[in-house]
């Protein structure tokens, strides 16, 4: 029975290969895979330790076409959904001093210039809307790899990207009087199932 | 010559007051056990352990430290609760059968009165192995708001997770697993 399951998915996953050569060339459209997407963000506390936190609701799609390197993306996530394992932090982060996440549910990245090293996508730049204003950001990938998942019997596309910014130039000076640091470094996960 | 014998003797006698080993307290909310590894060797699963309870005995002067620290195995948090559900099971954490993970230290490496690494022994699903964790960064300050001393810093370490007994999608999910520990002491 373990067996036949087991050939059962080397068949899917097969199949999902040949489909994946049929449809390699062109652009392709993915979907995010939300239980592989997160954005994860540090701030250095003070001069000791990096606290750390992350977004967990986040959706969109992506187009790829890897032949001609080209792409287009844009991911949402929800403000409120900031998780830092520090309930009574979290509350302050929602709030109108921070995020504001009332006024400003949302937060996205929309990115139509993707950057390429042969079929490896190296970088993404476009612009983050967050607090209601739009400034251009680049993520850049550390990681980019596409795959045919055995559960999914699809292609999966995806990678880590990271960017650095100044939270003060959306708008967000929580704690800066205080000497909580202006820089903050985002390490995105993403996934996306070819559709 | 006298001053500066009574100034050597006053700094030989603040620094035996400074050398008595301290017992920190750690900050429950800067102390957290954050965990990476690879998945499909595409993009990284991130998640988090915590808060860190425990004590940390930090003589900076000696150059000597002791720690015993634990979390519990069933607050993972990965963003996503049906993950997390599944990490509890027996064929990976078996948060159940053992609700703690503990790290127990007492080889604390200092360059001058920094800390630069801590080696001991961590016991993970009932599996005891060595582990190092480095510190990438490490500084004791005044925390004029609170007005205490914080000790604090991020120390990184790597396991295998199938060494634990751990092995549930190996190695489709990585084996290799980086921790990234976040810790802040109070002097009291």
């Amino acid at each position: 029975m373990k067996g036949r399951r087991a050939a059962l998915a080397a068949t899917a996953w097969a199949l999902a290969g040949c489909a994946g050569i049929a449809g390699g060339g062109g652009p392709a459209a993915y979907a995010l895979d939300p239980t592989h997407t997160s954005v994860t963000f540090e701030v250095a506390h003070f001069g000791t330790s990096t606290s750390r936190g992350r977004f967990e609701r986040a959706q969109g799609s992506v187009q790829l076409d890897r032949a001609a390197g080209k792409g287009r993306a844009e991911i949402t996530i929800a403000t409120a959904s900031v998780s830092t394992g520090v309930p009574v932090l979290d509350s302050r982060l929602r709030g109108p001093e921070a995020l504001d996440s009332e006024a400003f549910p949302t937060a996205t990245f929309v990115s139509e210039r993707f950057v390429f090293t042969g079929d490896a996508v190296i970088a993404v730049a476009g612009s983050l809307t967050l607090r209601g204003r739009t400034l251009p950001l680049t993520l850049k990938a550390t990681h980019f790899d596409c795959y045919l998942s055995p559960l999914l019997a699809h292609q999966v596309c995806g990678g880590d990207f990271e960017a650095t910014l100044q939270r003060s130039r959306w708008g967000i000076d929580f704690g800066l009087s205080l000497g909580i640091p202006d820089e903050v470094r985002l390490l995105v996960q993403v996934e996306a199932i070819r559709q | 010559m006298r001053l500066a014998l009574a100034s050597t003797l006053l700094c030989a006698l603040a620094g035996a007051a400074v050398a008595e080993p301290v017992v920190y307290g750690l900050d429950p909310t800067h102390s957290f056990v954050n965990f990476e590894l690879l998945h499909f060797g595409t993009s990284t699963i991130r998640g988090r352990f915590g808060p860190i309870e425990g004590q940390v005995n930090l003589d900076r002067v000696a150059g000597r430290g002791r720690l015993d620290i634990a979390v519990a195995t069933a607050s993972v948090s990965t963003g996503w609760r049906p993950f997390d559900a599944r990490i509890r099971e027996p064929d990976l954490l078996d948060s159940d059968a053992f609700p703690q993970a503990r790290f127990v230290a007492a080889e604390f490496r200092f360059e001058g009165d920094l800390l630069v690494a801590v080696r001991g022994d961590l016991t993970l699903r009932g599996v005891q192995r060595p582990l190092l964790l480095r510190a990438k960064h490490f500084a004791c300050e005044w925390r004029a708001i609170l007005a205490v001393e914080v000790c604090g810093g991020d120390f990184e370490g790597e396991i295998l997770r199938s060494e634990f007994g751990a092995a549930f999608g190996v190695p489709f999910v990585a084996d290799r697993v980086r921790l990234l520990v976040q810790v802040e002491a109070v002097r009291p």
